[in-house]
């Protein structure tokens, strides 16, 4: 629980002092980018030049479609896996959190040579099953490549929810005849909702705002990213910055969103 | 009848062993014994949730060893009550019944029954978190007397009551027993709870149940020493 910060203790003072810096850390970028902004590329952007907008429209498309179902498909597959590292003990445990946690440690380029030598056309899976997924420069390419930088915020954080619930609720409902799925279904899940949440605005931040491993496995469609990046080496930074601001107001908009359902979801 | 035979339950360097121990209809029975000597291994045993290495589970002759809790009707109450958080009172005590698929009907009738019996029918539309301590222990019986158990099993659940508090909840089981007849294996390593309560009681030490005494015969034994000496010298000390 958090309570109401009291003026004028001095631990207080040098706390809330070295927290504004942190604070102006991240604002100061932001403001920078907003300042920065050449409403007339903008119009331009946004309307004026049809090919650039239709790039634009594309790709922001592309990027918020892609990243939605990434985080769809991390919570599916996401909150199986951290609920049993969360309840079971079993051996080579601490492997699988290792592994959980390796596309925190690469570079996202790598990530992608990885992704491309796995489930490329010419990768493991399609040599020992004979079965080549499409996902070089493919819409499930870029889904791909977003869900794999995303494991680890996802799966980490919906873990740690899981284990700060105790077992001992869904021991009862077993015994008041519940099956092992619904006393999950009934009792763990919905009281590990905002820790769901959370991993799931964090994977999604992640995916949004991912360009290494994107650029290996599937430079097509563009994502706001690529796009970013194309538009800064061919048009310059005014383009760039152009893309680039909307794509920040709309991301900060929904996170906010979302932080707003997390707390209304804590709350209840 | 239930009935435990032979019963031997690993955790890790701990072995817990029972020769043979029963818990007649209706009766409540008392496991005491300090900290430490397998009384919750024995009660999570018995709910299924830990399984015995050795021995069987009989309940009328029928054996629920490797019965899942589910399917046992073996109701546990755990010492922190684990009410759900995220219902209310009535959801809390519905929730038995709505897993074995009873109608909403039937649903609103037991548990209205239950709360008029156990004086909590102002309680259920709140949340377990706006409860006190003596209310979540009378809701955390209701919820499982809901599903009609076999058995109830009772871990510590007075101990984390204030002292008046708990000789309050000690008189409402008590009276609860005799008005519904339920049969019960309570756990604790209070003496006062297990003379008051238990019309047996099972003296454990060490992983092993060691006597199975009435209150009476258990005040009287060596087993009730310990106990008697750690009181002697505050009484002691009140009388010069």
């Amino acid at each position: 629980m958090s309570s109401p910060l009291v003026k004028g203790e001095p631990f207080l003072v040098t706390l809330s002092a070295l927290a504004t810096l942190l604070i102006c850390f991240i604002v100061v970028p932001i403001a920078a980018l907003f300042l920065m902004v050449d409403p007339s590329t903008m119009a331009e952007v946004f309307g004026g030049n049809p090919m650039l907008a239709s790039q634009a429209r594309s790709a922001f498309i592309v990027t918020f479609k892609a990243s939605l179902l990434s985080t769809t498909m991390l919570l599916v597959l996401g909150i199986p896996l951290a609920y049993i590292l969360a309840r079971y003990d079993f051996p080579g445990k601490s492997v699988v959190e290792s592994l959980v946690d390796v596309p925190l440690m690469i570079p996202h380029i790598v990530a992608g040579v990885m992704i491309l030598m796995a489930f490329g056309r010419r990768g493991l899976v399609a040599s020992l099953t004979g079965i080549a997924p499409e996902i070089e420069d493919t819409f499930w390419g870029v889904v791909i490549a977003m869900a794999f930088v995303s494991i680890p915020l996802a799966v980490d954080t919906v873990k740690v929810a899981f284990q700060s619930i105790d077992p001992m609720l869904e021991y009862v409902a077993r015994t008041l005849g519940a099956s092992r799925f619904r006393a999950f279904v009934t009792v763990t899940l919905p009281l590990a909702l905002k820790g769901v949440i959370a991993g799931a605005i964090l994977a999604w931040a992640r995916g949004l705002s991912e360009v290494g491993a994107i650029l290996v496995v599937a430079y097509y469609p563009k994502t706001v990213n690529v796009l970013i990046l194309e538009w800064l080496n061919v048009y310059g930074l005014r383009y760039a910055i152009a893309l680039a601001v909307p794509f920040v107001l709309l991301t900060l908009a929904l996170f906010t969103a979302l932080r707003i359902l997390q707390g209304m979801v804590s709350k209840r | 009848m239930i009935a435990i035979e032979d019963l031997e339950v690993r955790l890790g360097d701990f072995r817990l062993l029972i020769g043979r121990l029963e818990v007649r209809d209706g009766e409540y029975l008392m496991v005491l014994g300090p900290s430490g000597v397998g009384k919750t291994v024995l009660l999570h045993t018995l709910a299924g949730l830990m399984k015995p290495c050795r021995g069987r589970i009989l309940v009328d002759g029928e054996d629920v060893t490797n019965t899942p809790p589910e399917k046992r009707g073996f109701a546990l109450i755990p010492q922190n009550y684990a009410l759900f958080p995220n219902m209310s009172v009535y959801d809390n005590i519905a929730y038995g019944l709505r897993a074995r698929g009873v109608s909403e009907d039937d649903v609103r009738r037991t548990v209205t029954e239950l709360a008029d019996i156990l004086e909590i029918k102002h309680l259920l539309g709140r949340k377990p978190n706006q409860l006190s301590g003596g209310e979540q222990q009378r809701v955390a019986v209701a919820r499982a007397l809901a599903i009609k158990p076999r058995i109830l099993l009772l871990d510590e659940p007075l101990a984390n009551l204030d002292p008046r508090l708990r000789s309050k909840a000690r008189e409402f089981l008590k009276g609860l027993h005799q008005e519904l007849g339920f049969t019960a294996l309570h756990v604790t390593h209070n003496i006062a709870d297990a003379v008051y309560l238990g019309e047996r009681i099972a003296y454990m030490e060490e992983g092993r149940l060691v006597a199975v005494l009435r209150p009476e015969e258990f005040l009287a034994s060596k087993y009730a020493k310990p106990y008697i000496d750690d009181l002697m010298p505050v009484f002691r000390s009140f009388h010069g």
